[in-house]
């Protein structure tokens, strides 16, 4: 029996230990929502055929449409907004580097209803328009001008995804590329599409795939636009017809969507592993003529512009035109609740981040790896699909155990772990790459434990990654909706919960606040992750 | 340090409120005059009102893994269908009280005493003062015809007000007719749906189209917000309470019921009791505009000014029972 046990124990001698194990265990905890919503897939509803014939179409070209306008335009915005700051000197360069990242603070619901009348300022056009060219064409002209509004409205808030990774990118690499292109006498318009493109590419889809799954996940906004997007339809069979099996199958196209964008990008990142070496010289800024300096300035502040500026405006009149008292105890007592249950429910998903993925590197497990991939998908489905998962999980744990997990801040801090375990992973995961197994290896070799080895070593190599990692799921929580609306204990407002509520009632003005603060909340850590993106790890 | 104080915070407000807590409320509601009452409860009464406010059919899932573990004590939605689907799946359970019985018309409750109706919402016609003469509207029915050609606007079929004002239409005309009804529409619409029931409204106002359906209590939110561009919306418009010489204009009530997982019933029952006394009934109509339960008898200055109307008298657990038809029309009739 001890012979056995030895031989198993050699066999799988990194294999099976406590870090392993509860490594596993802790995923597979966490991927038991995500499990059960897949789970679940493949249940036919009676309602499902009527959904297939009259409704899928619209859903998935509708989503289509939304999807391919904003990958493009942010896209655009981002890249040439990164190349015009890193690559070309003008005036007001360094302001405007900072404040192109800003629009990042705006969660898309509060963007759409900062702007929830401006169709209101073509209805001139509309009348005249109708009585002119006839009702068919109003409508058609009108149906793609709302697209168009949404396709921009989402374009200017997310397009600092794309912005941020192709800065990055630009930085490490540009300065050589554009040196070795001018050596070899590439003309300088031809620099964009010949040399930098091609360079950053997998940074730049990266962002936009992160773009595309806020599209997705956006559901306030086209709803009130009137876009019947996957979406729409998930939400449309669940409460409509009171056929969550529909809903699930829908969510299993927004899923299959998501996977391809995901399959891409790791097939682009694959094919271009970055060379980080020696990328330490300054990028030597090109000088502009004053005619192209105004463009470039116009191109850069455009975005800023309509994804920060005119929302921030339009919410600060709102709260100035209120004459009720918008600052109360409940609103300290939101905002305090918002930034604590963000900085706890960031420490923890980060730490168990940082403790899987150094299990993984550390042991070498492939087991952590293949399932490591799976993590993703929980920032891939909408808020609302989780909560489903973690509803249906909470009913299985409770005809078990007559347990309820629901509820309860540790219960919502771990449905925030299900949905933002995979932001947290991906910088940890990155930085840990490039430190290498060799360095780990090295430890287990010269028989550091473990847990030195995690704090000692690893620990101070990766506390940039840590940090940004950190930030960045502090701000998507302190944002989120869906999940903190259904799963929040008794009492519990956050400032997301508190402007929905405001804006259901169409408290605009008294909405004001709330969404303010929001904004400011996670302004300071947006400018920090700038600073670090800034410098090379 | 912070997070070891900020954690311990939150533990203590977790205590607090566990040890207080007397009745736990899901509701779908979230209007100002739902705290009011709420405050005035607990001054009254004693009992603590804990509050998650979401959507019915999230809090409903949540009631439905929660089980009869649930803390919840009782659940609030704005329309009839959503507790009707509730007591469906088995979350509701019976009360007895004569007061409740004696305040709710018979058909704003459930035959079995399961679910209450709190307030009445009426959907109505609101129409551009100068564009739409009173004697040219009559019923919903009449709005399919092609005379109302690009004059119409209402909001997307996903909203439940729409489903049930449809559930009522299958009811009263049947399927068949129901869908022409919905596809007539469709093409009477001067746009495509989108906004809620207050953009309808400002939509007729800056001249889009010539009327809109709507919840009654809308207009007097917008007549009375702190919005003066509201306030001229308002003013634009009036309101047609349609079918009065047929089956009447169309009711839903927001309304609650005690959950089958209640462990403080008779708090729970005395709170909805609480709800439908003569007092509280008037701070529906005053903060929020909506129907007492006895509209007919309102006293209400909003609701003297759009004058008195016959509601439709079907029982409005049929709203509910009807609710996934209606989609399925409105999904024919391509009404998105």
């Amino acid at each position: 029996m001890n012979k056995i046990y030895k031989y198993l124990k050699n066999e799988f001698f990194f294999g099976i230990n406590t870090w392993n194990f509860l490594s596993i265990l802790a995923f597979l905890f966490i991927f038991l929502p995500i499990f059960l919503i897949i789970y679940n897939f493949n249940i036919e509803s009676e309602n499902w055929s009527h959904i297939k014939e009259n409704l899928l179409f619209g859903y998935v070209s509708s989503t289509l449409y939304l999807v391919i306008g904003v990958g493009l335009m942010s896209t655009a915005i981002g890249v040439g907004c990164a190349w015009f700051v890193t690559c070309y000197d003008f005036y007001g360069r360094k302001y405007i580097e900072w404040i192109l990242i800003l629009p990042m603070t705006i969660p898309t619901y509060i963007a759409a209803y900062s702007y929830y009348d401006i169709l209101e300022i073509f209805n001139p056009f509309f009348n005249w328009s109708r009585n002119n060219l006839g009702l068919e064409k109003t409508i058609f002209v009108e149906n793609t001008l709302i697209y168009l509004i949404v396709i921009f409205l989402f374009s200017f808030v997310l397009y600092p995804y794309v912005y941020l990774s192709s800065k990055a990118s630009l930085l490490v690499q540009g300065s050589r590329a554009i040196e070795a292109a001018n050596t070899l006498g590439i003309p300088t318009n031809k620099l964009l599409w010949k040399v930098i493109i091609p360079i950053i590419r997998p940074a730049v889809i990266a962002g936009t795939s992160l773009v595309i799954m806020e599209t997705l996940n956006d559901y306030a906004a086209v709803e009130y636009f009137g876009i019947s997007t996957l979406t729409i339809g998930i939400f449309r069979s669940w409460f409509g017809m009171y056929d969550m099996e529909s809903a699930l199958r829908l969510s299993s196209f927004l899923i299959t969507f998501v996977f391809l964008i995901l399959v891409f990008e790791k097939f682009n990142r694959k094919g271009a592993k970055y060379d980080n070496k020696g990328g330490n010289n300054f990028l030597k800024r090109i000088d502009i003529k004053r005619g192209q300096q105004s463009f470039v300035i116009l191109f850069c502040l455009t975005p800023f512009l309509f994804g920060f500026f005119i929302p921030v405006a339009r919410l600060l009149t709102w709260m100035m035109r209120s004459d009720v008292n918008l600052i109360d105890l409940d609103l300290v007592m939101t905002a305090f609740n918002t930034v604590s249950i963000s900085l706890i429910s960031s420490f923890i998903i980060v730490s168990l981040a940082f403790f899987m993925n150094f299990t993984k590197n550390y042991f070498n497990n492939n087991a952590i790896k293949k399932v490591s991939q799976l993590v993703i998908l929980g920032y891939a489905m909408p808020g609302a699909i989780i909560a489903i998962g973690v509803l249906k999980l909470n009913s299985s744990v409770n005809d078990l155990f007559s347990l309820i997990i629901i509820g309860s801040i540790s219960g919502l801090i771990f449905s925030y772990a299900v949905r933002f375990l995979a932001i947290a992973w991906q910088p940890i995961e990155s930085s840990m790459e490039k430190l290498g197994t060799n360095t780990n290896q090295a430890s287990r070799v010269l028989n550091v434990k473990p847990i030195k080895s995690m704090v000692r070593i690893n620990f101070p190599f990766l506390k940039k990654p840590l940090l940004i990692a950190s930030l960045i799921v502090f701000i998507d929580v302190s944002k989120e909706l869906p999940l903190t609306l259904i799963l929040r204990p008794f009492n519990f407002d956050t400032l997301a919960t508190f402007t929905y509520d405001l804006i259901s009632q169409a408290q605009f003005f008294q909405s004001s606040v709330p969404s303010l603060l929001i904004i400011f909340i996670s302004l300071p850590a947006i400018l920090v992750i700038n600073k670090q993106a800034g410098k090379k790890v | 340090m912070l997070f070891k104080t900020v954690n311990k915070l939150i533990i203590l407000v977790c205590i607090t409120c566990f040890v207080m807590a007397d009745i736990n409320v899901y509701t779908h509601r979230h209007y100002d005059s739902d705290k009011i009452l709420f405050k005035r409860f607990t001054d009254i009464t004693g009992i603590k009102v804990n509050v998650i406010k979401g959507s019915a059919d999230q809090l409903i899932q949540r009631l439905k893994s929660e089980g009869k573990n649930s803390p919840a004590d009782i659940l609030l939605t704005v329309d009839a269908g959503r507790l009707v689907k509730a007591k469906e799946l088995g979350l509701l359970q019976s009360v007895s009280s004569t007061k409740l019985l004696k305040n709710v018309p018979e058909i704003m409750r459930d035959n079995e005493n399961q679910w209450f109706g709190l307030s009445v919402r009426a959907r109505v016609i609101v129409y551009a003062k100068d564009k739409v003469k009173e004697n040219e509207l009559s019923t919903y029915e009449d709005l399919a015809d092609p005379k109302w050609k690009g004059r119409i606007v209402v909001r997307s079929s996903n909203n439940i007000y729409n489903q049930s004002l449809m559930a009522s239409l299958i009811e009263s005309n049947g399927s068949e007719n129901a869908l022409k009804w919905a596809k007539a529409i469709r093409n009477n619409m001067a746009r495509k749906p989108r906004g809620n029931d207050r953009d309808q409204a400002r939509a007729v106002a800056s001249g889009v189209a010539d009327l809109a359906i709507i919840n009654t209590y809308y207009l007097g939110l917008l007549a009375n917000s702190s919005d003066k561009n509201d306030r001229k919306v308002a003013k634009k418009l009036k309101v047609f309470f349609p079918n009065q010489n047929g089956r009447g204009t169309h009711i839903n009530v927001s309304g609650g019921a005690v959950t089958a997982s209640s462990k403080n019933k008779g708090e729970a029952i005395r709170f909805l009791e609480f709800l439908t006394e003569n007092e509280n009934q008037k701070i529906f109509s005053e903060s929020n505009y909506e129907y007492p339960l006895d509209y007919w008898n309102t006293k209400a200055k909003v609701h003297k000014k759009w004058g008195k109307f016959k509601g439709d008298s079907i029982h409005l657990s049929i709203l509910g029972n009807n609710n996934a038809d209606a989609v399925k029309i409105f999904d024919l009739a391509g009404w998105e």
